[in-house]
């Protein structure tokens, strides 16, 4: 096969492994684990057959799309598509659509939603130490960034040698939509797909509407956020975990691709609610992207959000 | 029409296609019907090329839609 | 910072773009989706006229190798036969006509060569019935990106029958903009040919019994292109192609000859024609593709000019119809109308001033043409497909009578029918 061709059709990168439980309502649950994250599908029934039928589709289409999509397996039409050393490659119909997608956040956001922007990568590590990278090896880097710089015309797309592309800030997201429509073709009842807190659920149940617990970050107040989900999808972006502390100052691990730095006062966590994950997780991507003014943007879409800042920003 | 009046009129409305405020077009993700083959410039390149040969030989207008072609003694 | 558009829209295009994400297929619907690098054509064109006209057999083949990162190659092979009779230029008389076929080299029997002659019964067109004719023609053609929004295209031809050579070559270049809605294109052409008819190129002019003759002859084309693509709308592509064409050197039609008639309408001789040696060309063309539900729609038009006092029009059709599980129809119509040439006679007076430039040549005369047709598709195996074309061309002079006295109720110029069969058989690999 030549070097520019797609991934080949993912196989199963190991055989089914999920477990079943029964959770309070009534509704048993499915775990497995998948794109480095604990999941679980949530259905309203107590038939444990059909359950674990449902929950191994599910699980392989999280595989699926993990193998196909991810940056860290060599065999992704990403990995192809970033060590194509500026040649032309074909993509499929799947992929196109999740180009068109980034793109179009691209352009939505003014520009500061990119999915080239992980050569950054190369210079920020955010491990709580104060080690900043010098200015002039962020300078260095952002020739390589920059959606504007990629040719993308379905169904080729061509990066400038150096230059990567990543999924990662909307294809766990992608995915939970994903599943919930392959679960809901099969299935009358109510459902819930949660990936690691990023979840869309087709309606609520009869009993009554599904109970989510958001996790908050490293808070003295409540362990959680309770929410009452009925429909759409629910999304959390956070910012507690990766981030470098120097002299006072908190740098977050969200970078403004136009100058290479983290963008200021980024809010611990944002958690959105929309009519799907993606959208709900786009829309907090887009929120912390806003640093400070991350309540009024998304005030101003009218959509239910939680914005969680520390004491001391 | 003289053909150069006729020119002159086609060629009026392309700066207007072609401005950088552009209102005409599609965004990246509405392009689905567009990538559709039949909807390509040159659908069917075989039957153009033959077309194109017959009406070469017996008419004295021709091409317009590319070239790449060479003569044949048929006009 | 601001954002470019109030909010409210920005997340009403993130719904609809989140909307498009989640509505697209998973899995691959056709077989283009999948990348395939190799494409064998292979057509077969019987083309026939009526009343024991010109017929050709044509298969051509091609193969197209897509390397996978925009570069293609493409290589095409043609084989023209044709036979059939076909006419000289000369009108029906009242009396039989004999002429003499190219091969030969004048009317008059000459010692040691064959002549080979034909004799045309009164009322009739006079036509060859000798003529055959082969043609061997190949192309190959390079495609490939520039930079992030260019292509860059050239290729060559060369093509070879007994009397006629050519060699040409082309390059373009196109960008494209606007989010890859607008492509602008520009290209050059030049090609090179030589015409040496059977038995020799006469002299221009000259009397065809005497049957003067002068040396192979040569001409030369060069070509220009400028055109603009545009996306009008999520079902419409639109486009305007112009381009301009010179010619120069040997333009005339060695065989063609036109009849000289007296007062009465009698001939009394024959010329051999005589074109100008230069030939400038323009056209307009101006295309749609829209997209009418399932079936697309492909609608343009042409306008066209040239120095000899020529003036086109072309509008044509072509309607692609998905019948599902791999069929499809494809309905066509074509209509296009010509002016004459400044030169064109049917036939010269043998009494007035001889004109510098003449041909009876139909091509060069005045008409109008239509064609009918349908293409029927249908796929076979996993990666092949056939089709099969039916075509129906027709073409009315509007000069196909004289005053003249002795040529009442002939048909001078009549209308020439022709149908066209193609059989197509594409593999993808």
């Amino acid at each position: 096969m030549s070097r520019s061709q797609g991934a080949p059709a993912a196989s199963l990168p190991h055989a089914p492994d999920f477990e079943l439980a029964t959770r309070e309502g009534g509704a048993i649950a499915v775990c497995f684990a998948a794109m480095a994250s604990p999941c679980e599908l949530l259905l309203e029934t107590a038939d444990t057959r059909a359950a674990a039928e449902l929950g191994q589709l599910a699980a392989r289409e999280a595989w699926r799309i993990e193998a196909k999509f991810s940056r860290y397996r060599p065999e992704s039409i990403i990995s192809v598509i970033n060590r194509s050393q500026g040649h032309a490659v074909r993509v499929d119909v799947e992929t196109a659509a999740l180009l068109d997608y980034a793109a179009s956040c691209h352009t939505l956001s003014g520009g500061r939603f990119d999915i080239t922007s992980g050569v950054l990568r190369q210079c920020w590590t955010f491990d709580g130490s104060a080690r900043l990278p010098e200015v002039a090896a962020v300078e260095a880097l952002l020739p390589l960034v920059g959606w504007k710089k990629v040719r993308w015309q379905v169904p080729h797309i061509t990066l400038p040698a150096g230059m990567e592309i990543d999924f990662g800030g909307f294809g766990k997201e992608y995915a939970v939509d994903r599943v919930l429509s392959l679960v809901t073709a099969r299935f009358a009842g109510a459902a819930l797909v949660n990936f690691g807190g990023d979840l869309a659920a087709n309606r609520a149940p009869r009993e009554a509407p599904w109970q989510v617990g958001v996790e908050r970050p490293d808070s003295e107040r409540e362990a959680r956020l309770l929410l009452e989900l009925t429909q759409g999808g629910l999304a959390t972006s956070g910012d507690s975990h990766r981030f470098l502390l120097r002299d006072g100052v908190r740098y977050s691990h969200i970078l403004d691709v136009r100058t290479g730095w983290p963008v200021a006062q980024v809010p611990r966590s944002v958690t959105v609610a929309a009519g799907s994950c993606v959208e709900a997780g786009m829309l907090a991507t887009f929120a912390m992207l806003h640093g400070g003014e991350a309540e009024s943007f998304l005030g101003r879409q009218g959509v239910r959000y939680w914005c969680l800042r520390d004491a001391n920003d | 029409m003289p053909l150069s009046r006729l020119l002159l009129l086609a060629v009026l409305p392309v700066p207007v296609l072609v401005s950088g405020c552009n209102p005409l077009g599609v965004k990246p993700w509405q392009r689905e019907i567009l990538a559709r083959p039949a909807m390509a410039v040159t659908a069917e390149p075989m039957d153009a090329a033959i077309d194109d040969h017959i009406y070469f030989s017996k008419e004295a207008a021709s091409g317009g839609r590319s070239f790449g072609g060479g003569g044949c003694g048929c006009n | 910072m601001q954002l470019k558009r109030p909010p409210a829209q920005l997340h009403l295009g993130l719904m609809a773009a989140s909307c498009a994400l989640l509505s697209s297929p998973v899995r691959a619907q056709t077989a283009d989706d999948s990348g395939q690098p190799l494409q064998l054509d292979t057509d077969v064109l019987y083309y026939k006229e009526n009343a024991g006209r010109v017929q050709t057999v044509e298969p051509v083949v091609s193969l197209k190798k897509d390397f996978g990162d925009l570069r293609t190659l493409d290589g095409t092979l043609t084989l023209d036969s044709l036979s059939g009779a076909t006419p000289n230029g000369a009108i029906p008389a009242r009396k039989p006509q004999t002429f003499a076929s190219p091969s030969s080299t004048s009317l008059t029997p000459q010692p040691g060569r064959k002549t080979t002659l034909y004799t045309v019964a009164p009322g009739d067109l006079p036509q060859d019935p000798h003529f055959k004719e082969q043609r061997l023609a190949g192309d190959l053609d390079w495609s490939q990106p520039l930079g992030l929004d260019n292509t860059l295209s050239y290729g060559g031809h060369a093509s070879s029958e007994h009397d006629f050579d050519s060699v040409a070559a082309h390059a373009g270049l196109s960008h494209d903009f606007n989010e890859k809605n607008t492509t602008v294109s520009a290209g050059v052409n030049e090609e090179y040919d030589r015409i040496h008819a059977h038995g020799g190129n006469p002299l221009p002019g000259s009397d065809y019994e005497l049957y003067e003759k002068e040396s192979s002859q040569t001409k030369t084309v060069s070509g220009a292109l400028l055109g603009v693509t545009q996306v009008m709308t999520r079902t419409w592509l639109t486009g305007l192609n112009y381009s301009f064409d010179h010619s120069r050197g040997y333009l005339t039609d060695p065989y063609r000859i036109l009849s000289e008639l007296d007062a009465q309408g009698d001939v009394s001789g024959y010329l051999y024609e005589r074109r100008p040696d230069m030939r400038t060309r323009q056209s307009l063309y101006w295309f749609n593709k829209l997209a009418l539900g399932s079936p697309v729609l492909d609608l343009s038009y042409r306008r066209g000019k040239d120095s000899w006092g020529i003036a086109s029009d072309t509008v044509e059709a072509h309607l692609r119809i998905d019948l599902g599980r791999g069929m499809y129809l494809e309905p066509h119509a074509r209509w296009y109308r010509q002016t004459a040439a400044d030169f064109y006679e049917l036939y010269l007076s043998a009494a007035g001033p001889l004109p510098t430039y003449m041909s009876a040549d139909p091509r060069l005369a005045a008409f109008a043409a239509t064609t009918f047709g349908l293409k029927f598709g249908v796929s076979v195996g996993r990666n092949g497909e056939l089709s099969l074309r039916l075509e129906q061309y027709q073409q009315r002079p509007s000069e196909q009578s004289s005053p003249l006295p002795l040529l009442q109720g002939l048909d001078l110029n009549p209308d020439l029918k022709a149908t066209i069969v193609q059989l197509g058989w594409r593999l993808v690999f």
